[in-house]
């Protein structure tokens, strides 16, 4: 139980993925695909570089932090998915929808502002 | 013999406060409905943030095509469409797990119509600008 989430092994012997569905699987290549858009939408803006100053590259560090912070948790998501399957239920990630949500808000309020500013 | 417990006081079922506040009430569905719900909320965040990347883009790179008050208009545009769909995005999650957890019939998108309508205004301007002007 006090095994660190990032490096213990993942659940039961055999296939790691007891769902013939492969749904850990394509959920997380979802995040994958999810934090790439992130940070190809935010890199866009780097062509504002010489207009705007160091604001761009804080905006696109915020986006890279929150990419870097998705893909850092990837494999607890996948495992606790994995586990959820097995167990017949899963609570749903509620704060990692919120935070991602929240993260592209903001990245679209940062635009606005540097369109209109 | 040890009697097996409901899914409810298992070791996954811990709801945060904040998942318990947003969620209360109803039972856990089916995992693979929650994973599912999970990637459709993904995909439309996709959709915002493809949405967001052509707003940057706009602005950024089409200075030879459009003149300043239309570029900054569409640029406008398209990201505040892609904000409304990020939101829209985590409450149409949000109603869908909701609808899961009591076993009610899936809401309708409304972030659908949305979509639609700001595409079409978009795309609009960018044929009267770009074509016709």
């Amino acid at each position: 139980m006090d095994e660190d989430p990032a490096t213990a092994p993942l659940p039961g012997d055999g296939p790691l993925d007891g769902d013939p569905g492969l749904q850990p699987e394509r959920t997380a290549l979802a995040w994958g695909r999810t934090v790439l858009t992130l940070i190809a939408a935010s890199a866009m803006s780097l062509r504002w570089l010489p207009d705007q100053g160091p604001f761009v590259l804080a905006m696109f560090g915020l986006t890279v932090a929150a990419g870097t912070g998705i893909y850092a948790t990837q494999r607890r998501r996948y495992r606790r998915s994995v586990e959820g399957i097995r167990a017949g239920h899963l609570t749903p990630d509620t704060a990692a929808v919120f935070w991602t949500a929240g993260a592209c808000v903001v990245l679209g309020a940062l635009g606005v502002w540097l369109v209109l500013s | 013999m040890p009697s097996t417990p409901p899914p409810p006081s298992g070791p996954d079922s811990r709801r945060s406060r904040f998942a318990e506040k947003l969620l209360p009430g109803g039972a856990e569905p089916d995992p693979r409905f929650t994973l599912a719900n999970e990637r459709t909320f993904l995909a439309w965040i996709r959709t915002s943030l493809a949405l967001l990347a052509g707003g940057i883009a706009v602005e950024a790179f089409t200075t030879d095509v459009f003149p300043e008050p239309i570029r900054r208009g569409l640029a406008v545009l398209l990201l505040l469409l892609g904000m409304l769909l990020s939101a829209g995005s985590a409450v149409r999650w949000l109603r869908v797990e909701a609808s899961l957890r009591s076993n009610r019939p899936l809401p309708l998108p409304l972030i659908g119509p949305l979509l639609a309508a700001g595409c079409a205004v978009a795309a609009a301007v960018v044929i009267a600008v770009v074509v016709l002007a």
